[in-house]
């Protein structure tokens, strides 16, 4: 698809999330996976911090470990962390051994195949809340088109935490927050079930735990939450069947 | 009843600490059980426990709604008129009490209960002050859960240090383990982390080596076996 008619149809689909009672994980899900395929990376998540300030992994376009890792290492040290304290976008930051920046997060992000990064600041009325991050496999530079499109994707992230557009308060911003990260918790908490009880690795157990949600148009979180409270079973969740690559 | 005593104890210290932090008048923490029933773990003085034992009596106020939903965005105050809390409102009140809050302390889908605060005037919270009821009340999650796993008191204080509890794997194992033991993915954390105390490792190394399916329990003993169990693959 052409660039720009992916872009329109993402925010469509977005914009379509974005009516009623959506999950939050779910759209901040979407939009890195649409991240991956209208600009020029491999890999894209967002990181949410906490109302005291630490950075917390949310969504990604891939629930595989590696790239989880890279996520994990990041709420110590990495360019989400810069990103957010400095609230200024770091783009076409080659990673290199030498590089001495982040002595955590440079060998693991090379280890995984990954030679750039960029973190883009997720930003609402002064008040820096979170990162999106992209990776890429190859080097070479994000073009200025493709920098804007993505920090454009981050607006809408941070749109999405909001969920509630009247009330816009301090105190409503931090329980949106605070309830977008218990989110994930709960969701990897599900994800540790449906492996055991599934044999299945994190990935499928994240794509057939969303695949459910969606075929039975019910919120990620509340399906993941069920789950947990034993009402429903994992053997129970539909299946999940890779998409073949077009 | 040692451990009754310690819990209360460390309890106590983190009610004061929580309302003297926050410049607050009294703060008080509520556990919910797996049955919805609430028991006080702790005020910080006679009137906040007043105040629980009040909101426990009749089933409802700002604590018992944040450990029920996690429903934490409206600072809810006294005296203005509403449709929640009937009963609560003019008892409260009465009790001196102006402005109540009440923020979930949780784990994901595990609920502890909540952080109980009040003032004796008016008014939302400031935002520095809601910013701290929310790390309290992660910090209080934290010390539950470490007192539940029978850590010592040193072992305590590295826990509220630690940020073990924000890495994925911890939650991935807890899930796991629920499974493998048929227990809550409350008491599986509980277990988690008490193993993590019993042989002196890192939770998130446990966690890890539950995740890739090097550790595991026993479905039937519950005991702790290592070696790799046929049918899950290390990732």
């Amino acid at each position: 698809m052409e660039r720009e008619s992916l872009l329109i149809a993402t925010l469509v689909e977005l914009a379509d999330n974005l009516v009623d009672d959506f999950d939050v994980i779910d759209v901040l899900t979407v939009l890195s996976l649409r991240c991956v395929e209208a600009v020029d990376v491999d890999a894209a998540g967002v990181m949410l911090a906490s109302p005291d300030g630490e950075l917390q992994f949310v969504a990604s376009s891939s629930e595989s470990m590696t790239v989880l890792e890279l996520f994990q290492i990041q709420t110590n040290e990495g360019p989400c962390v810069d990103c957010f304290r400095d609230g200024l976008a770091i783009t076409n930051h080659a990673l290199s051994e030498a590089d001495g920046r982040w002595p955590l997060f440079t060998p693991r992000a090379l280890a995984q195949g990954f030679r750039a990064v960029h973190s883009l600041p997720m930003r609402l009325r002064g008040r820096t809340i979170g990162a999106l991050n992209l990776f890429r496999t190859h080097q070479g530079t994000l073009s200025d088109d493709d920098v804007i499109v993505a920090q454009g994707l981050a607006d809408v992230a941070t749109i999405a935490i909001l969920q509630h557009r009247s009330a816009l308060d301090a105190g409503t911003l931090n329980a949106q927050l605070i309830n977008a990260l218990n989110s994930r918790v709960i969701i990897e908490q599900a994800k540790g079930m449906i492996r055991q009880s599934t044999g299945s690795d994190m990935d499928a157990a994240f794509n057939r735990l969303r695949a459910h949600a969606r075929n039975h148009n019910e919120g990620l979180t509340d399906l993941a939450m069920r789950l947990v409270n034993k009402s429903i079973e994992a053997n129970g969740l539909d299946e999940w069947t890779k998409p073949k690559v077009s | 009843m040692e451990r009754r005593d310690r819990e209360s104890a460390n309890g106590f210290a983190l009610c004061a600490v929580a309302a003297e932090f926050m410049a607050l008048d009294g703060a008080g923490i509520v556990m919910i059980s797996d049955d919805d029933d609430f028991t006080s773990l702790c005020t910080s003085n006679n009137a906040a426990g007043a105040l629980m034992d009040l909101e426990i009596a009749l089933g409802e106020g700002p604590a018992v709604d944040a450990s029920r939903g996690g429903a934490n965005e409206d600072t809810n105050l006294l005296g203005e008129s509403g449709s929640n809390w009937e009963t609560y409102r003019p008892e409260a009140v009465a009790l001196g009490a102006r402005a109540v809050f009440g923020f979930p302390v949780r784990l994901g889908a595990i609920r502890f209960g909540a952080l109980s605060l009040f003032r004796s005037t008016p008014g939302p919270l400031n935002t520095e002050q809601d910013s701290d009821a929310y790390l309290m009340a992660s910090v209080i999650g934290r010390a539950i859960l470490a007192t539940q796993a029978g850590g010592s008191h040193e072992s305590l204080v590295g826990e509220l240090d630690g940020s073990s509890l924000l890495d994925f794997r911890v939650h991935q194992a807890s899930g796991m383990l629920a499974v493998q033991g048929s227990m809550s993915v409350k008491d599986a954390l509980v277990v988690l982390r008490a193993h993590a105390f019993g042989v002196g490792c890192r939770l998130s190394e446990l966690a890890d080596r539950v995740v890739s399916g090097s550790t595991r329990l026993d479905p039937e003993s519950r005991a702790w076996v290592d070696g790799v169990e046929n049918g899950i693959d290390g990732e």
